[in-house]
Protein backbone atom coordinates (compact mmCIF):
# COMPACT_ATOMS: atom_id res chain seq x y z
CA UNK A 1 0.00 0.00 0.00
CA UNK A 2 0.99 3.53 -0.86
CA UNK A 3 1.78 5.65 2.40
CA UNK A 4 1.68 9.21 2.47
CA UNK A 5 2.76 9.37 6.16
CA UNK A 6 4.36 6.59 8.23
CA UNK A 7 4.88 7.70 11.58
CA UNK A 8 7.41 4.77 13.19
CA UNK A 9 7.51 4.08 16.73
CA UNK A 10 7.94 7.82 17.71
CA UNK A 11 8.66 9.13 21.45
CA UNK A 12 8.02 12.27 22.85
CA UNK A 13 8.52 14.53 25.96
CA UNK A 14 6.94 17.36 27.52
CA UNK A 15 9.30 18.81 29.58
CA UNK A 16 9.89 15.64 32.04
CA UNK A 17 6.88 13.94 30.93
CA UNK A 18 7.27 11.14 28.43
CA UNK A 19 4.49 11.61 26.92
CA UNK A 20 4.17 9.52 23.70
CA UNK A 21 5.99 6.37 24.28
CA UNK A 22 6.47 4.14 21.11
CA UNK A 23 3.32 5.17 18.60
CA UNK A 24 3.32 4.45 15.47
CA UNK A 25 0.98 5.50 12.50
CA UNK A 26 0.33 4.27 8.81
CA UNK A 27 -2.10 6.69 6.73
CA UNK A 28 -2.55 5.36 2.99
CA UNK A 29 -2.82 8.38 0.49
CA UNK A 30 -6.58 9.18 0.08
CA UNK A 31 -7.68 8.39 2.83
CA UNK A 32 -9.63 9.27 6.10
CA UNK A 33 -7.44 7.40 9.58
CA UNK A 34 -9.17 8.09 12.68
CA UNK A 35 -6.60 8.71 15.90
CA UNK A 36 -9.02 6.58 18.47
CA UNK A 37 -8.41 7.01 22.27
CA UNK A 38 -9.42 7.92 25.52
CA UNK A 39 -8.80 11.49 26.96
CA UNK A 40 -5.40 12.45 27.40
CA UNK A 41 -4.30 9.07 25.50
CA UNK A 42 -1.53 11.04 23.41
CA UNK A 43 -4.05 11.86 19.91
CA UNK A 44 -3.25 15.44 19.78
CA UNK A 45 0.28 15.04 21.15
CA UNK A 46 0.70 12.77 17.79
CA UNK A 47 -0.75 15.20 15.49
CA UNK A 48 2.16 18.09 17.05
CA UNK A 49 5.33 15.59 16.89
CA UNK A 50 4.03 15.38 13.24
CA UNK A 51 3.85 19.50 12.62
CA UNK A 52 7.57 19.74 15.22
CA UNK A 53 5.50 21.78 17.70
CA UNK A 54 6.40 18.66 20.41
CA UNK A 55 9.45 17.35 18.44
CA UNK A 56 9.73 13.48 18.81
CA UNK A 57 13.06 13.02 20.61
CA UNK A 58 13.47 8.85 19.24
CA UNK A 59 11.63 7.29 15.87
CA UNK A 60 11.37 8.30 12.38
CA UNK A 61 8.26 10.24 10.84
CA UNK A 62 8.57 9.99 6.91
CA UNK A 63 5.86 11.85 4.87
CA UNK A 64 5.77 11.78 0.82
CA UNK A 65 8.69 9.42 1.52
CA UNK A 66 11.02 11.93 3.55
CA UNK A 67 12.31 12.13 6.86
CA UNK A 68 10.68 14.89 9.03
CA UNK A 69 10.83 14.85 12.59
CA UNK A 70 13.84 17.29 13.51
CA UNK A 71 12.65 19.93 10.75
CA UNK A 72 10.84 23.55 11.95
CA UNK A 73 7.04 23.65 12.06
CA UNK A 74 6.80 26.34 8.96
CA UNK A 75 8.62 24.20 6.72
CA UNK A 76 6.93 20.95 7.59
CA UNK A 77 3.68 22.96 7.04
CA UNK A 78 4.99 23.81 4.20
CA UNK A 79 5.27 20.26 2.92
CA UNK A 80 1.85 20.51 2.08
CA UNK A 81 0.59 19.90 5.83
CA UNK A 82 -2.57 21.44 6.72
CA UNK A 83 -3.54 21.31 10.65
CA UNK A 84 -7.13 22.20 12.18
CA UNK A 85 -5.90 22.56 15.86
CA UNK A 86 -8.61 21.48 18.56
CA UNK A 87 -9.43 24.88 19.30
CA UNK A 88 -10.08 26.24 16.10
CA UNK A 89 -7.50 28.74 16.35
CA UNK A 90 -8.89 31.36 14.21
CA UNK A 91 -7.37 34.92 13.97
CA UNK A 92 -9.80 36.99 15.76
CA UNK A 93 -9.05 40.21 14.53
CA UNK A 94 -9.02 39.22 10.93
CA UNK A 95 -12.03 38.96 8.69
CA UNK A 96 -13.16 35.65 7.09
CA UNK A 97 -11.26 36.64 3.83
CA UNK A 98 -8.46 38.04 5.34
CA UNK A 99 -8.27 34.66 7.64
CA UNK A 100 -8.37 32.34 4.52
CA UNK A 101 -5.96 34.99 2.36
CA UNK A 102 -3.26 34.45 5.13
CA UNK A 103 -3.38 31.03 4.19
CA UNK A 104 -2.13 31.20 1.15
CA UNK A 105 1.29 29.36 0.24
CA UNK A 106 1.51 30.95 -3.25
CA UNK A 107 -0.62 34.06 -5.06
CA UNK A 108 -4.32 32.83 -6.58
CA UNK A 109 -3.92 30.32 -3.81
CA UNK A 110 -7.42 31.75 -2.49
CA UNK A 111 -8.78 32.99 -5.81
CA UNK A 112 -8.37 28.99 -7.48
CA UNK A 113 -9.92 27.61 -3.83
CA UNK A 114 -12.82 29.71 -3.16
CA UNK A 115 -15.09 28.37 -5.82
CA UNK A 116 -14.94 24.92 -3.98
CA UNK A 117 -14.38 26.20 -0.06
CA UNK A 118 -17.99 27.81 -0.16
CA UNK A 119 -19.46 25.02 -2.32
CA UNK A 120 -18.47 23.33 1.29
CA UNK A 121 -19.08 26.02 3.58
CA UNK A 122 -21.36 28.03 2.03
CA UNK A 123 -22.29 30.05 5.68
CA UNK A 124 -18.74 31.48 5.30
CA UNK A 125 -19.54 33.54 1.86
CA UNK A 126 -22.00 35.26 3.68
CA UNK A 127 -19.86 35.76 6.44
CA UNK A 128 -16.85 36.82 4.22
CA UNK A 129 -16.29 40.40 5.78
CA UNK A 130 -17.11 39.19 9.21
CA UNK A 131 -14.57 39.10 12.27
CA UNK A 132 -13.22 35.95 13.47
CA UNK A 133 -14.32 37.25 16.53
CA UNK A 134 -17.93 37.58 15.32
CA UNK A 135 -18.43 34.30 14.42
CA UNK A 136 -20.15 31.13 16.22
CA UNK A 137 -18.22 27.89 17.31
CA UNK A 138 -19.49 26.28 14.62
CA UNK A 139 -18.70 29.37 11.97
CA UNK A 140 -15.19 28.93 13.31
CA UNK A 141 -14.49 25.08 13.09
CA UNK A 142 -15.80 26.07 9.44
CA UNK A 143 -13.46 28.50 9.00
CA UNK A 144 -10.51 26.67 10.69
CA UNK A 145 -10.80 23.85 8.08
CA UNK A 146 -11.63 26.17 4.95
CA UNK A 147 -7.94 27.73 5.98
CA UNK A 148 -6.38 24.63 5.60
CA UNK A 149 -7.97 23.88 2.86
CA UNK A 150 -6.71 27.34 0.82
CA UNK A 151 -3.20 26.46 0.35
CA UNK A 152 -2.14 22.60 -1.74
CA UNK A 153 -1.98 20.59 1.28
CA UNK A 154 -2.03 17.19 0.57
CA UNK A 155 -2.63 15.94 4.14
CA UNK A 156 -4.70 17.24 6.58
CA UNK A 157 -4.65 16.44 10.17
CA UNK A 158 -7.83 17.47 11.88
CA UNK A 159 -7.75 17.70 15.66
CA UNK A 160 -11.65 17.30 17.70
CA UNK A 161 -13.86 18.87 14.63
CA UNK A 162 -17.06 18.02 16.38
CA UNK A 163 -15.82 19.20 19.74
CA UNK A 164 -18.52 21.15 21.15
CA UNK A 165 -20.49 21.89 18.24
CA UNK A 166 -24.42 21.10 17.69
CA UNK A 167 -25.80 18.05 16.32
CA UNK A 168 -26.88 19.41 12.97
CA UNK A 169 -23.41 21.26 13.04
CA UNK A 170 -21.12 18.42 13.36
CA UNK A 171 -23.79 16.50 10.41
CA UNK A 172 -22.81 19.37 8.20
CA UNK A 173 -18.80 19.23 8.60
CA UNK A 174 -19.22 15.41 8.52
CA UNK A 175 -20.21 16.12 4.93
CA UNK A 176 -17.19 18.24 4.03
CA UNK A 177 -14.77 16.35 6.03
CA UNK A 178 -15.91 13.19 3.66
CA UNK A 179 -15.83 15.48 0.50
CA UNK A 180 -12.64 17.28 1.43
CA UNK A 181 -10.93 13.34 1.44
CA UNK A 182 -11.53 13.44 -2.18
CA UNK A 183 -8.57 15.99 -2.65
CA UNK A 184 -6.63 14.81 0.33
CA UNK A 185 -5.50 12.56 3.01
CA UNK A 186 -7.26 13.29 6.51
CA UNK A 187 -5.80 12.10 9.55
CA UNK A 188 -8.31 12.40 12.07
CA UNK A 189 -8.60 13.30 16.17
CA UNK A 190 -12.21 12.26 17.37
CA UNK A 191 -12.99 11.16 20.37
CA UNK A 192 -16.65 10.85 19.24
CA UNK A 193 -16.47 7.38 18.47
CA UNK A 194 -20.06 7.78 15.95
CA UNK A 195 -18.52 10.27 13.59
CA UNK A 196 -15.16 8.94 13.45
CA UNK A 197 -16.41 5.65 12.78
CA UNK A 198 -18.36 7.51 9.72
CA UNK A 199 -15.94 8.90 8.43
CA UNK A 200 -12.89 7.39 8.53
CA UNK A 201 -11.86 3.90 6.44
CA UNK A 202 -9.03 3.27 8.85
CA UNK A 203 -8.00 3.80 12.25
CA UNK A 204 -5.05 3.60 15.14
CA UNK A 205 -5.92 3.28 18.61
CA UNK A 206 -3.43 5.41 21.20
CA UNK A 207 -3.55 4.03 24.78
CA UNK A 208 -1.25 5.54 27.33
CA UNK A 209 0.96 7.21 24.91
CA UNK A 210 1.19 3.84 22.85
CA UNK A 211 -0.28 2.86 19.34
CA UNK A 212 -1.78 -0.33 20.34
CA UNK A 213 -4.37 -1.31 17.50
CA UNK A 214 -5.01 -0.10 13.96
CA UNK A 215 -7.04 -1.84 10.82
CA UNK A 216 -9.78 -1.09 8.78
CA UNK A 217 -12.81 0.97 10.86
CA UNK A 218 -15.29 -1.35 9.19
CA UNK A 219 -13.49 -4.29 10.92
CA UNK A 220 -13.09 -2.27 13.97
CA UNK A 221 -16.85 -1.48 14.37
CA UNK A 222 -17.75 -5.12 14.71
CA UNK A 223 -15.63 -5.60 17.56
CA UNK A 224 -17.33 -4.39 20.23
CA UNK A 225 -15.19 -5.95 22.57
CA UNK A 226 -12.18 -3.91 21.51
CA UNK A 227 -14.12 -0.62 21.26
CA UNK A 228 -15.37 -1.19 25.08
CA UNK A 229 -12.06 -2.03 26.26
CA UNK A 230 -10.04 0.94 24.71
CA UNK A 231 -12.41 3.55 24.21
CA UNK A 232 -15.23 2.83 26.67
CA UNK A 233 -17.64 3.17 23.71
CA UNK A 234 -20.35 0.01 22.88
CA UNK B 1 -7.38 43.08 -17.02
CA UNK B 2 -4.55 43.49 -14.65
CA UNK B 3 -5.74 45.45 -11.36
CA UNK B 4 -2.54 47.92 -10.74
CA UNK B 5 -2.90 49.18 -7.67
CA UNK B 6 -0.64 52.44 -6.65
CA UNK B 7 1.53 51.40 -3.42
CA UNK B 8 -0.17 54.41 -0.87
CA UNK B 9 -3.57 53.01 -3.02
CA UNK B 10 -5.60 53.65 0.71
CA UNK B 11 -9.17 53.96 2.04
CA UNK B 12 -9.83 57.75 2.62
CA UNK B 13 -9.74 58.60 6.35
CA UNK B 14 -12.03 61.28 6.48
CA UNK B 15 -11.03 62.11 10.22
CA UNK B 16 -7.37 61.82 9.64
CA UNK B 17 -7.48 64.26 6.67
CA UNK B 18 -9.42 67.13 8.44
CA UNK B 19 -7.08 66.36 11.30
CA UNK B 20 -4.03 66.81 8.24
CA UNK B 21 -5.84 70.15 7.10
CA UNK B 22 -6.09 71.41 11.01
CA UNK B 23 -2.41 71.17 11.41
CA UNK B 24 -1.64 72.61 7.81
CA UNK B 25 -3.95 75.58 9.01
CA UNK B 26 -3.37 76.17 12.60
CA UNK B 27 0.12 78.30 12.61
CA UNK B 28 -1.90 80.55 10.41
CA UNK B 29 -5.01 80.45 12.30
CA UNK B 30 -3.40 80.83 15.47
CA UNK B 31 -0.92 84.09 13.97
CA UNK B 32 -4.45 85.63 12.91
CA UNK B 33 -6.00 85.64 16.66
CA UNK B 34 -2.58 86.39 17.82
CA UNK B 35 -2.59 89.49 15.50
CA UNK B 36 -0.23 88.17 13.08
CA UNK B 37 -0.90 88.17 9.48
CA UNK B 38 -0.55 84.88 7.29
CA UNK B 39 2.20 86.50 6.00
CA UNK B 40 4.18 87.36 9.03
CA UNK B 41 4.11 83.76 10.16
CA UNK B 42 5.25 82.61 6.74
CA UNK B 43 8.30 84.95 7.34
CA UNK B 44 8.90 82.80 10.82
CA UNK B 45 8.29 85.89 13.12
CA UNK B 46 7.88 85.78 16.85
CA UNK B 47 4.63 85.03 18.61
CA UNK B 48 2.15 82.60 20.04
CA UNK B 49 1.83 80.94 16.19
CA UNK B 50 5.58 80.45 16.58
CA UNK B 51 4.72 79.14 20.32
CA UNK B 52 2.17 76.69 18.78
CA UNK B 53 4.66 75.46 16.01
CA UNK B 54 6.92 74.18 18.52
CA UNK B 55 4.42 72.53 20.57
CA UNK B 56 2.98 71.13 17.59
CA UNK B 57 6.61 69.78 16.23
CA UNK B 58 7.17 67.87 19.68
CA UNK B 59 3.74 66.54 19.64
CA UNK B 60 4.66 65.19 15.81
CA UNK B 61 7.83 63.59 16.84
CA UNK B 62 6.12 61.72 19.83
CA UNK B 63 3.38 60.37 17.58
CA UNK B 64 6.36 59.29 15.39
CA UNK B 65 7.35 57.33 18.38
CA UNK B 66 4.50 56.09 19.22
CA UNK B 67 3.09 54.70 16.12
CA UNK B 68 6.92 52.75 15.92
CA UNK B 69 5.53 51.58 19.34
CA UNK B 70 1.99 50.52 18.20
CA UNK B 71 3.72 48.60 15.22
CA UNK B 72 5.77 46.42 17.36
CA UNK B 73 3.73 46.07 20.56
CA UNK B 74 0.43 47.10 18.94
CA UNK B 75 0.43 45.15 15.60
CA UNK B 76 2.93 41.84 16.11
CA UNK B 77 2.49 41.89 20.15
CA UNK B 78 6.20 42.08 21.06
CA UNK B 79 6.54 43.68 24.53
CA UNK B 80 9.55 45.52 24.44
CA UNK B 81 10.79 47.33 27.42
CA UNK B 82 13.82 48.70 25.18
CA UNK B 83 12.09 50.73 23.04
CA UNK B 84 13.66 54.00 24.11
CA UNK B 85 16.52 52.48 22.73
CA UNK B 86 15.66 52.92 19.12
CA UNK B 87 15.14 56.75 19.70
CA UNK B 88 17.76 57.55 21.90
CA UNK B 89 20.10 55.94 19.07
CA UNK B 90 18.91 58.71 16.67
CA UNK B 91 18.36 61.30 18.64
CA UNK B 92 22.97 60.85 19.79
CA UNK B 93 23.43 60.02 16.74
CA UNK B 94 22.40 62.96 15.10
CA UNK B 95 23.55 65.01 17.73
CA UNK B 96 27.22 63.48 17.20
CA UNK B 97 27.00 63.54 13.72
CA UNK B 98 26.11 67.05 13.14
CA UNK B 99 28.42 68.51 16.15
CA UNK B 100 31.13 66.22 16.44
CA UNK B 101 31.96 65.40 12.72
CA UNK B 102 30.43 68.29 10.66
CA UNK B 103 28.21 65.45 8.79
CA UNK B 104 25.43 66.66 6.30
CA UNK B 105 21.92 65.80 7.27
CA UNK B 106 21.46 63.70 4.11
CA UNK B 107 25.04 61.46 5.27
CA UNK B 108 23.77 61.73 9.11
CA UNK B 109 20.16 60.53 7.58
CA UNK B 110 21.96 57.62 5.89
CA UNK B 111 23.96 56.74 8.84
CA UNK B 112 20.90 56.34 11.57
CA UNK B 113 19.17 53.99 8.65
CA UNK B 114 22.20 51.84 9.18
CA UNK B 115 22.21 52.22 12.61
CA UNK B 116 18.41 51.66 12.80
CA UNK B 117 18.88 48.45 10.81
CA UNK B 118 21.63 47.37 12.96
CA UNK B 119 19.80 47.63 16.73
CA UNK B 120 16.93 45.90 14.82
CA UNK B 121 18.66 43.05 14.59
CA UNK B 122 20.66 43.12 17.87
CA UNK B 123 16.92 42.89 18.99
CA UNK B 124 15.94 40.48 16.32
CA UNK B 125 18.67 38.03 17.25
CA UNK B 126 17.11 37.31 20.70
CA UNK B 127 13.63 36.45 18.62
CA UNK B 128 14.01 32.87 18.49
CA UNK B 129 14.74 32.27 22.01
CA UNK B 130 12.65 34.18 23.93
CA UNK B 131 8.96 35.63 24.26
CA UNK B 132 6.75 37.84 25.72
CA UNK B 133 8.13 39.10 29.32
CA UNK B 134 11.40 37.81 28.60
CA UNK B 135 11.44 39.42 25.56
CA UNK B 136 10.64 42.76 27.33
CA UNK B 137 13.25 42.02 30.31
CA UNK B 138 15.96 41.29 27.34
CA UNK B 139 15.27 44.37 25.93
CA UNK B 140 15.42 46.13 28.81
CA UNK B 141 18.64 44.77 29.72
CA UNK B 142 20.04 45.73 26.32
CA UNK B 143 18.26 49.81 26.65
CA UNK B 144 19.85 49.96 29.96
CA UNK B 145 23.70 48.82 28.67
CA UNK B 146 23.16 52.07 26.24
CA UNK B 147 21.15 54.04 28.87
CA UNK B 148 24.82 53.29 30.82
CA UNK B 149 26.94 53.89 27.84
CA UNK B 150 25.26 57.34 27.26
CA UNK B 151 25.96 58.54 31.00
CA UNK B 152 29.27 57.04 31.21
CA UNK B 153 32.06 59.76 31.42
CA UNK B 154 34.28 57.93 29.13
CA UNK B 155 31.98 58.76 26.36
CA UNK B 156 30.84 62.48 27.99
CA UNK B 157 33.06 64.15 25.02
CA UNK B 158 30.46 62.62 22.69
CA UNK B 159 27.22 62.31 24.65
CA UNK B 160 27.64 64.98 27.51
CA UNK B 161 27.44 62.08 30.35
CA UNK B 162 24.22 62.94 32.45
CA UNK B 163 24.36 66.43 31.30
CA UNK B 164 23.32 65.55 27.87
CA UNK B 165 24.20 66.65 24.52
CA UNK B 166 23.97 70.04 24.26
CA UNK B 167 24.30 72.56 21.08
CA UNK B 168 23.26 70.16 18.53
CA UNK B 169 24.70 72.71 14.70
CA UNK B 170 21.23 72.18 13.00
CA UNK B 171 21.41 73.45 9.15
CA UNK B 172 20.33 76.94 8.96
CA UNK B 173 17.34 76.07 6.35
CA UNK B 174 15.97 74.00 9.49
CA UNK B 175 17.15 75.96 12.55
CA UNK B 176 14.25 75.83 14.82
CA UNK B 177 15.00 79.29 16.22
CA UNK B 178 15.17 81.27 12.70
CA UNK B 179 13.03 78.47 10.28
CA UNK B 180 10.60 76.81 12.70
CA UNK B 181 7.72 77.15 10.25
CA UNK B 182 9.50 74.97 7.75
CA UNK B 183 10.60 72.66 10.49
CA UNK B 184 6.75 72.02 11.65
CA UNK B 185 5.87 71.04 8.12
CA UNK B 186 8.78 68.60 7.31
CA UNK B 187 7.52 67.16 10.50
CA UNK B 188 4.31 67.03 9.75
CA UNK B 189 5.23 65.88 6.28
CA UNK B 190 7.45 63.03 7.59
CA UNK B 191 4.39 62.15 9.78
CA UNK B 192 1.72 61.69 7.12
CA UNK B 193 4.30 59.67 5.35
CA UNK B 194 5.48 57.14 7.99
CA UNK B 195 1.08 57.21 8.72
CA UNK B 196 0.63 55.98 5.47
CA UNK B 197 2.99 53.38 4.80
CA UNK B 198 2.03 51.86 8.48
CA UNK B 199 -1.32 51.65 6.92
CA UNK B 200 -0.32 49.82 3.72
CA UNK B 201 1.73 47.71 5.58
CA UNK B 202 -0.74 46.77 8.24
CA UNK B 203 -2.91 45.84 5.37
CA UNK B 204 -0.03 44.06 3.24
CA UNK B 205 0.06 40.26 3.96
CA UNK B 206 3.15 41.33 6.05
CA UNK B 207 1.21 43.23 7.99
CA UNK B 208 -1.76 40.40 7.83
CA UNK B 209 0.84 38.09 9.25
CA UNK B 210 2.36 40.26 11.86
CA UNK B 211 -1.28 40.57 13.34
CA UNK B 212 -1.92 37.01 12.96
CA UNK B 213 1.74 36.68 15.33
CA UNK B 214 0.22 38.36 18.20
CA UNK B 215 -2.90 36.41 18.05
CA UNK B 216 -1.57 32.73 17.95
CA UNK B 217 2.32 32.47 16.32
CA UNK B 218 1.79 28.44 16.73
CA UNK B 219 -1.18 29.39 14.50
CA UNK B 220 1.24 31.46 11.93
CA UNK B 221 3.86 28.67 12.03
CA UNK B 222 1.48 26.17 11.26
CA UNK B 223 0.59 28.04 8.51
CA UNK B 224 3.90 27.73 6.89
CA UNK B 225 5.20 31.53 7.52
CA UNK B 226 8.88 31.66 9.60
CA UNK B 227 7.41 34.21 11.76
CA UNK B 228 10.67 34.93 12.72
CA UNK B 229 11.20 37.24 9.65
CA UNK B 230 8.10 38.78 9.79
CA UNK B 231 8.72 40.22 13.32
CA UNK B 232 12.01 41.16 12.09
CA UNK B 233 10.54 43.03 9.88
CA UNK B 234 8.07 44.72 12.21
CA UNK B 235 10.99 45.58 14.06
CA UNK B 236 13.32 47.25 11.53
CA UNK B 237 10.41 49.33 10.63
CA UNK B 238 9.83 50.24 13.85
CA UNK B 239 13.51 50.93 14.96
CA UNK B 240 13.64 53.43 11.80
CA UNK B 241 10.52 55.30 12.39
CA UNK B 242 11.84 55.54 16.27
CA UNK B 243 15.12 56.93 15.14
CA UNK B 244 13.57 59.24 12.98
CA UNK B 245 11.81 60.50 15.13
CA UNK B 246 15.28 61.13 17.65
CA UNK B 247 16.47 62.90 14.68
CA UNK B 248 13.97 65.36 14.35
CA UNK B 249 13.68 65.73 18.02
CA UNK B 250 17.63 66.52 18.30
CA UNK B 251 17.40 68.94 15.31
CA UNK B 252 14.19 70.53 17.00
CA UNK B 253 15.57 70.71 20.51
CA UNK B 254 18.69 71.10 19.75
CA UNK B 255 19.75 69.05 22.97
CA UNK B 256 19.55 65.36 24.11
CA UNK B 257 18.94 64.59 27.43
CA UNK B 258 19.74 61.04 28.72
CA UNK B 259 16.21 60.35 29.93
CA UNK B 260 15.49 59.59 26.40
CA UNK B 261 17.39 56.31 26.25
CA UNK B 262 15.62 55.66 29.98
CA UNK B 263 13.03 53.35 30.49
CA UNK B 264 10.16 55.78 31.26
CA UNK B 265 10.41 57.03 27.75
CA UNK B 266 9.65 53.72 26.67
CA UNK B 267 6.87 53.82 29.15
CA UNK B 268 5.87 57.14 27.75
CA UNK B 269 5.39 55.14 24.20
CA UNK B 270 3.51 52.57 25.72
CA UNK B 271 1.56 55.38 28.06
CA UNK B 272 0.38 57.45 24.58
CA UNK B 273 -0.72 54.27 22.70
CA UNK B 274 -2.68 52.69 25.35
CA UNK B 275 -4.45 56.61 25.52
CA UNK B 276 -4.80 56.67 21.95
CA UNK B 277 -5.86 52.92 21.35
CA UNK B 278 -3.35 50.00 20.83
CA UNK B 279 -3.09 48.57 17.86
CA UNK B 280 -5.09 51.17 15.64
CA UNK B 281 -1.96 53.80 14.44
CA UNK B 282 -4.89 56.01 14.08
CA UNK B 283 -4.68 56.21 18.22
CA UNK B 284 -1.12 56.95 18.52
CA UNK B 285 -1.17 60.20 16.72
CA UNK B 286 -4.36 61.15 19.09
CA UNK B 287 -2.31 59.86 22.40
CA UNK B 288 0.35 61.95 21.74
CA UNK B 289 -1.98 64.61 20.95
CA UNK B 290 -3.45 64.02 24.68
CA UNK B 291 -0.35 63.57 25.99
CA UNK B 292 1.60 66.50 25.11
CA UNK B 293 -1.24 69.03 25.62
CA UNK B 294 -2.21 67.18 29.45
CA UNK B 295 1.46 67.44 30.35
CA UNK B 296 2.20 71.16 28.93
CA UNK B 297 -1.41 72.24 30.12
CA UNK B 298 -1.17 70.73 33.57
CA UNK B 299 1.98 72.26 34.11
CA UNK B 300 1.67 75.21 33.03
CA UNK B 301 -1.29 75.77 35.60
CA UNK B 302 0.02 73.59 38.14
CA UNK B 303 3.71 73.70 38.13
CA UNK B 304 5.68 70.71 39.20
CA UNK B 305 2.84 68.86 41.01
CA UNK B 306 1.53 68.60 37.70
CA UNK B 307 2.63 64.90 37.43
CA UNK B 308 0.52 63.84 40.55
CA UNK B 309 -2.87 64.85 38.49
CA UNK B 310 -1.33 63.54 35.15
CA UNK B 311 -1.09 60.16 36.66
CA UNK B 312 -4.55 60.03 38.54
CA UNK B 313 -6.09 61.06 34.62
CA UNK B 314 -3.69 58.23 32.93
CA UNK B 315 -5.11 55.81 35.32
CA UNK B 316 -8.95 57.15 34.82
CA UNK B 317 -8.42 56.72 31.00
CA UNK B 318 -7.45 53.04 31.67
CA UNK B 319 -10.52 52.56 33.84
CA UNK B 320 -12.96 54.15 31.88
CA UNK B 321 -11.40 54.02 28.15
CA UNK B 322 -9.85 50.35 28.34
CA UNK B 323 -9.42 50.19 24.50
CA UNK B 324 -8.38 54.15 24.56
CA UNK B 325 -9.33 57.08 22.77
CA UNK B 326 -9.79 55.46 19.19
CA UNK B 327 -10.56 51.79 20.41
CA UNK B 328 -13.44 53.07 22.13
CA UNK B 329 -14.40 55.57 20.03
CA UNK B 330 -14.77 52.77 16.98
CA UNK B 331 -16.50 50.00 19.57
CA UNK B 332 -18.98 52.79 20.25
CA UNK B 333 -19.46 54.53 17.12
CA UNK B 334 -20.74 50.96 15.94
CA UNK B 335 -23.32 50.98 18.48
CA UNK B 336 -24.25 54.42 17.42
CA UNK B 337 -24.69 53.45 13.80
CA UNK B 338 -26.85 50.50 15.11
CA UNK B 339 -29.34 52.98 17.31
CA UNK B 340 -29.21 54.87 14.68
CA UNK B 341 -30.23 52.22 12.22
CA UNK B 342 -32.60 50.59 14.70
CA UNK B 343 -34.09 54.07 15.36
CA UNK B 344 -34.68 55.08 11.11
CA UNK B 345 -36.17 51.46 11.32
CA UNK B 346 -38.63 52.24 13.66
CA UNK B 347 -39.99 55.92 12.06
CA UNK B 348 -39.38 53.79 8.29
CA UNK B 349 -41.38 50.81 9.95
CA UNK B 350 -43.84 53.38 11.03
CA UNK B 351 -44.46 55.36 8.01
CA UNK B 352 -45.00 52.07 5.95
CA UNK B 353 -47.60 50.80 8.20
CA UNK B 354 -49.56 54.90 7.89
CA UNK B 355 -49.12 54.66 4.40
CA UNK B 356 -50.67 50.80 4.05
CA UNK B 357 -53.76 52.10 6.86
Amino acid sequence: MDYILDVQDIHTFIGQYHILQGVSVRVPRGSITALLGRNGAGKTTTLKSILGLTPPRQGKIMFEGNEIQGMLSFNIASLGIGFVPENRSIFRDLSVEENLKIAERKKGDYAGKKGFIFTLFPDLKRLINLSGINLSGGQQQMLAIARALVADNCLLLIDEPSEGLAPVLIEQLMKAIQQLSAYSTVVLVEQNFLVASQLAEYYVIIEEGRSVKEGKMKDLTNDKATIQHYLGAA
Amino acid sequence: MANHKPFFALKPDRGMLIALLVFILLPFVIGLFDGASPAQVWMNGSGQSKFIQGLAIEIFILALYALSYDLIFGFTGLLSFGHSMFFAVGAYLTGILLKNFGFSLAATFGMIFVASILQALLFGMVLPRVKGITFALVTLGMASVFHVLVLSTELGKFTGSDVGLQGVVVPDFISPATERLRLYFITLTILVVVFMLYKRFVNSTTGRVCTAIRENEGRALMLGYNTFYFKLAALMLSSLTAALAGMMHSIYQPIVSPNVAGLGFTVTALLIILIGGVGTLNGAIIGAVAYRLLDYGLRRYIGESASFINGAVYVLIVLFLPFGIVGTWRMKSLQINQGWKRLLGMFTNSQDKSDGA
